[in-house]
């Protein structure tokens, strides 16, 4: 803890930007309606349940910070439009019979209050699309698949609507990037070596490959697969090499991506083959354990590793969003290890929400008016910038994830901390608190946002 | 005809066996033809290292299952306990000197108190007691940093230990002489007490843990590096530790149950809990050296698999993967344990060489294998036929 600690001050050191202390809270950033109703006296429930205690609790855990971070933020400061806001939530485990479970105690206890609900994964999506729709409840979650936000055909588009975009969608943003930068990546040929899963396979549907290959990058056919309980992926990586790919994508967490990019260097590729993947690839997590193996020219394995940033990230602390975030994450006390992409993009999504009830409320006129159809209409209608540019809010024309996306690379910084280093001789290394350095992670984004191709077929 | 096949069926079924098997054998081999012996031979050196591991962790299981004849599902979750006892203690600079007190204090006092807590009242229990408090909490907190793999080997030793006990006494030990089966089920609900201590204590997010570490280069240490049959083979010097641990513990196993009086109790247990406590074997003891000597073990294969990856709750579900190496090798048997984890490394790793895009490797072989030798021999390669007396 104490290591991260460190890591992460310096981390807001790096962007130039210092904590602000208790006396000089930052305004709220977004462009929030005004209210036109008083709601003094109600309360609006942030419901929201997932798995937080299964296979990918260390990346959801700090959505319940962050939204209690953000209730508590608002009732400190009279609520929203006067109603106190609240937050309903349930750990599922990750076991789809518990996510049925809550998901019908939700909707006995709380009826028809219960309009807008906050999902987490792709799974618990595609087990309740259809019941959303059923019962008119609107959901929000960061990202979905296929099949949970268009249907089987991926063309019915449903009651569920994810910020980030989809994760084909955001493989063949990458093709294109690869595609533009031909220098960088010569004859580029990519395999995917990747976790199983509606999350894992995601990209490698026949759609994408024929996308990347219309410009002019080869896609191979069949993806490596590799369990978050590997030890070893050698076979996974060589097969992937002997099938001729010089990039490796992976739709993998934490130990996934690092635990490829020292399979390259110990087989001694870490400079022929690239490595890229999907938005969870540039979270801290990888580049805290992509450090357990160093390349030969003293860099951690992850270094250059290229991914999605559909987001503002934590270093980006010239935006008044990330600011205001980085505030709130001091000022609650939080764990350092909580400062991801789930904390983040968590702030975000309860902004969506409280914007999306107050325009609702003027819309019918009070908070129990609100009906899920009445979200849902306002829901497509928003053209918001979430907490004033975190990311956007836009689901016109039937669309039910984020259009815009920007390809970043993780690096590590320099011992002026102006910039990445080349280098362990010019690499900011820090005291891990048990004898050993630390090199303290950034992501560099590499293009500005720019729309996603549509994939989904 | 139906009068031949009812004659022959035997004969009948293991021919289908037969063929089934050179079929099988016939596309392992076609598949395989085409490749590069070094891909050939890093395959099995992965499957053999990887195994290794496996045989570790199925050795946990098979020890609890040899002893008191039940199969533990909290093992994962043992795992996990330990690794992160033993990150608690080697990742911190400045170990707390109350926070090892108190861990050597419960875990003394659990160990002196295995027979009765009355135990206590003696006052040369009284005094081993505190001598070995004082003792375990100074192996845990003296010198520095540079003391680090003591502290962490005795912390987790003393981890282990009132881990094993705290299980044995408080949710196997009553329901000595009930159905197995409850035992059985009380593993299920201790998995998720550990489960659900672990994201108390540790939270959820991934950690680090540097025991691999060159401390010259700060990194991982090197892979040895084969040049042979025209290529590369790579050996994580990670797993081979794994592996040459888990050949320890294997042999140490082999003679604790089979020249020592301890061991051989052990085995009585197994048989008939009732029957071996009619006979004047301390059944309460054995079962907890038992659960402390697995929960140590656990803990071993936690720390070298979240060396090897990164420490997460994911860790758990490796035991899952060991399953099918425990039944193949044979519940109750020490070999089988290294031996089902060798071959299950082993088919996995082949699985994945001739079709990772479907997880043949590990949805699939293994079970397809287990299938076989479960057929030819239910009990296991090396697990003890039982006949019932009647």
């Amino acid at each position: 803890m104490k290591k991260l600690s460190l890591l992460l001050a310096l981390l807001l050191l790096l962007a130039g930007v210092l904590p602000m202390t208790a006396q000089d809270m930052l305004p709220y950033p977004s462009d929030l309606t005004e209210c036109e109703v008083d709601l003094t006296g109600e309360t609006i429930n942030i419901f929201h349940f997932g798995d937080l205690s299964g296979p990918y609790a260390f990346i959801t855990q700090p959505i319940v910070s962050a939204v209690t971070d953000a209730v508590n933020y608002w009732n400190g400061r009279g609520g929203v439009c006067g109603a106190e806001l609240a937050q309903v939530y349930e750990d599922t485990g990750g076991s789809r019979e518990a996510a049925q479970s809550a998901y019908d105690r939700f909707t006995s206890t709380y009826g028809g209050e219960l309009d807008l609900l906050l999902l987490y994964s792709s799974d618990d999506g595609e087990l309740l699309r259809e019941q959303l729709a059923e019962d008119e409840i609107v959901s929000y979650i960061a990202a979905g698949s296929i099949e949970s936000l268009y249907g089987e055909d991926g063309q019915t588009p449903g009651w569920l609507y994810a910020s980030n975009p989809l994760y084909i969608n955001q493989f063949g943003f990458f093709c294109q990037f690869v595609a533009a930068n031909s220098v960088a990546f010569p004859d580029p040929v990519i395999a995917f070596v990747t976790w199983p899963g509606a999350f894992g396979q995601a990209g490698t549907e026949p759609a994408a490959r024929e996308y990347c290959g219309g410009l002019g990058v080869e896609v191979l056919p069949e993806p490596q697969i590799f369990l978050p309980t590997d030890t070893d992926i050698l076979t996974q990586v060589q097969n992937a090499v002997d099938g001729g790919a010089n990039i490796l994508y992976t739709n993998s967490l934490a130990t996934g991506p690092a635990l490829l990019a020292g399979t390259l260097v110990d087989l001694g590729l870490e400079n022929e083959i690239k490595l890229a993947g999907v938005n969870w690839v540039m979270d801290t997590s990888v580049g805290i354990l992509g450090q357990r193996v160093l390349k030969p020219d003293g860099l951690p394995s992850v270094d250059g590793m290229f991914g999605s940033m559909p987001f503002l990230w934590w270093t980006e602390l010239s935006h008044p969003a990330v600011q205001f975030v980085t505030q709130q994450f001091n000022a609650n006390n939080r764990s350092p290890a909580e400062q991801n992409i789930a904390y983040l993009v968590s702030w975000g999504v309860a902004d969506a929400i409280i914007e999306t009830t107050i325009r609702t409320a003027n819309a019918v006129g009070s908070l129990d008016g609100v009906t899920g159809a009445a979200i849902r209409e306002t829901a497509e209608a928003m053209d918001y910038a979430v907490l004033g540019g975190l990311y956007q809010h836009s689901f016109e024309k039937g669309m039910r994830d984020g259009v815009l996306n920007r390809i970043a690379v993780l690096k590590y910084a320099n011992t002026t901390m102006s910039g990445a280093a080349t280098g362990p001789d010019d690499a900011l290394l820090i005291d891990d608190g048990a004898g050993g350095k630390l090199f303290v992670p950034i992501v560099v984004p590499l293009s500005d946002f720019m729309e996603v191709p549509q994939l989904r077929g | 005809m139906t009068e031949f096949i009812n004659r022959n069926k035997r004969q009948l079924t293991w021919t289908l066996y037969a063929v089934a098997a050179v079929l099988l054998l016939l596309f392992i081999g076609d598949q395989l033809a085409g490749l590069k012996a070094a891909r050939v031979v890093q395959t099995l050196i992965s499957g053999l290292l990887v195994g290794g591991v496996y045989g570790l962790v199925a050795l946990g299981i098979v020890v609890i299952n040899k002893a008191s004849g039940v199969f533990n599902f909290a093992h994962g979750w043992m795992m996990v306990v330990g690794g992160m006892i033993f990150w608690s203690f080697f990742t911190v600079s400045e170990i707390s000197l109350m926070g090892a007190g108190l861990l050597a204090a419960a875990t003394m006092l659990m160990i002196m108190t295995t027979v009765s807590y009355r135990n206590l009242l003696e006052r040369r229990n009284l005094a081993i007691a505190l001598g070995g408090t004082a003792a375990l909490t100074a192996l845990m907190t003296v010198g520095g940093i540079e003391w680090r793999w003591l502290h962490a080997l005795s912390g987790t030793f003393a981890g282990a230990i009132l881990t094993g006990l705290a299980v044995e006494r408080f949710t196997i030990r009553p329901l000595i002489g009930q159905p197995l089966f409850t035992a059985v089920l009380m593993t299920l609900a201790v998995a998720e007490v550990l489960h659900g201590v672990t994201q108390i204590a540790w939270g959820t997010v991934e950690l680090n843990l540097p025991v691999f570490v060159d401390p010259q280069t700060n990194s991982r240490f090197r892979p040895i590096r084969l040049e042979a049959f025209d290529g590369l083979a790579i050996i994580r010097v990670e797993l081979v530790i794994a592996f040459i641990l888990a050949i320890v513990a294997f042999i140490g196993f082999i003679l604790f149950f089979r020249y020592t009086s301890v061991g051989l109790a052990m085995r009585a247990t197994s048989e008939d809990q009732q029957l071996a406590q009619s006979v004047g074997l301390r059944v309460r003891v054995i079962l907890a050296i038992t659960w402390a000597v697995a929960a140590f073990l656990a803990s071993i294969a936690g720390v070298l698999q979240g060396g090897a990856v990164g420490l997460s709750l994911n860790i758990s579900f490796v035991a899952l993967r060991v399953f099918p190496a425990v039944l193949l090798g044979g519940l109750e048997s020490i070999t089988g344990a290294l031996v089902g984890g060798i071959i299950i490394g082993i088919v996995e790793q082949f699985g994945t060489l001739i079709n990772s895009s479907e997880q043949a490797g590990t949805n699939l072989a293994p079970y397809v294998v287990l299938m076989l030798v479960l057929v030819i021999r239910p009990d296991g390669l090396f697990g003890e036929k039982r006949i019932e007396r009647i």
